[in-house]
């Protein structure tokens, strides 16, 4: 505005400077100033009026969606954000889980071991055990049986030297001893 | 055969004895055939078999008795027995009615196993001796079992006293055993 004044004011000074002002090649007109300075004024208000508002709105409007875009991408990098911790949890968790799940699959592999191993001792125990008192039952019977049979034996031939020899009169001596004995206990 | 069937034929044997007027005779003759069957195998076997008719075993057992000269009373009570299907319970019966005849006289019977026969003599003192030994009256009954290898053994009841070669001989087998 100040420029467009300074032009006003050097256009209404020249007349009165002389017929060189008249001239000059550079200025145009006075009425050409004229007309130029309200065809500018009545463009420049129809544009201020109707062709600004628009374009500021368009402005505003394309501000407001690059606005709200950056807000969506905002949003969404945080979504992002939280959906990727929220997943490195679950790594971490799912990771712990395996470690355990491996730790107790070795402890009870580990007990398993020991336990068929404890097992397989008490049972070669037992059966070395269970052996030995078989055997043991076994030369007990036989001893038994060389026992028995070496009794057997013996009273066998006792019976028949005892049958050689009792004689009628030897065995009438002994119902005599008997009697007299169950004489004298009376 | 149950017990009470033993006794209830033992009861039997003894009324019909008794009524006959040959209670001794039929006890002591008895009495020497459960002896013989004890000893015989074949016998015993014979009498208990039941593929030969009843019959042929009654006349098996009578002839035997006729040899021994028994009495027809005896001959006739064994003969139903036998003939009854109860020959293997004979030697039961037999005990029975010894018993029983024994309390009859209320004595109690001294069941006596020797190799050889004891005479009278022996006898009597034996059964002297035991009746004061257990303070009851006694009657001997010898059964001569030359498995006893020699020696007597007396059992009254319970009571057994055991004076054989054969119970020294099986005394030494369990010692050595």
């Amino acid at each position: 505005m100040n420029a467009l004044n300074a032009v006003l004011v050097f256009a209404t000074a020249a007349p009165e400077g002389g017929e060189e002002a008249t001239t000059n090649p550079i200025l145009p007109a006075w009425n050409e100033v004229i007309w130029g300075a309200i065809s500018f004024t009545v463009l420049f208000v129809l544009i201020a009026k109707f062709a600004f508002p628009a374009v500021k709105k368009g402005i505003d409007a394309r501000a407001d969606k690059i606005r709200s875009s950056l807000d969506e991408a905002e949003r969404t990098r945080d979504e992002a954000s939280t959906i990727l911790d929220q997943y490195r949890r679950q790594l971490a968790d799912a990771k712990n889980e395996s470690a355990r799940i491996i730790e107790e699959a070795r402890q009870a592999a580990d007990k398993l071991r020991q336990d068929l191993k404890s097992q397989a001792e008490a049972e070669v125990a037992e059966i070395k055990q269970r052996a030995q008192e078989d055997i043991a039952a076994q030369v007990e019977r036989a001893m038994g049986d060389l026992r028995a049979r070496v009794a057997d034996m013996t009273i066998e031939l006792t019976e028949k030297v005892v049958q050689r020899n009792l004689d009628r009169e030897t065995n009438l001596a002994l119902i005599e001893r008997f009697i007299d004995e169950a004489e004298s206990a009376a | 055969m149950q017990a009470e069937q033993v006794d209830g034929y033992a009861a039997a044997l003894f009324e019909v004895a008794r009524a006959e007027g040959a209670l001794e005779v039929v006890e002591e003759e008895l009495f020497k055939l459960s002896d013989v069957l004890s000893q015989s195998d074949e016998l015993r076997s014979t009498l208990t078999d039941n593929t030969i008719p009843a019959e042929k075993r009654q006349e098996i057992v009578q002839d035997l008795l006729a040899t021994g000269k028994a009495t027809p009373v005896t001959s006739n009570l064994v003969s139903f027995v036998v003939g009854s299907g109860h020959a293997r319970d004979l030697p039961a019966i037999i005990k029975s009615l010894v018993e029983r005849a024994a309390a009859e006289r209320q004595h109690s019977v001294a069941e006596v196993r020797s190799a050889v026969p004891l005479d009278e003599n022996q006898r009597t003192r034996l059964a002297s001796a035991l009746s004061k030994n257990l303070g009851k009256e006694v009657e001997v009954k010898v059964h001569v079992d030359p498995s006893v290898l020699g020696g007597i053994s007396a059992r009254v009841g319970d009571v057994v006293i055991d004076g054989t070669v054969r119970h020294r001989l099986d005394q030494l087998k369990e010692s050595i055993r």
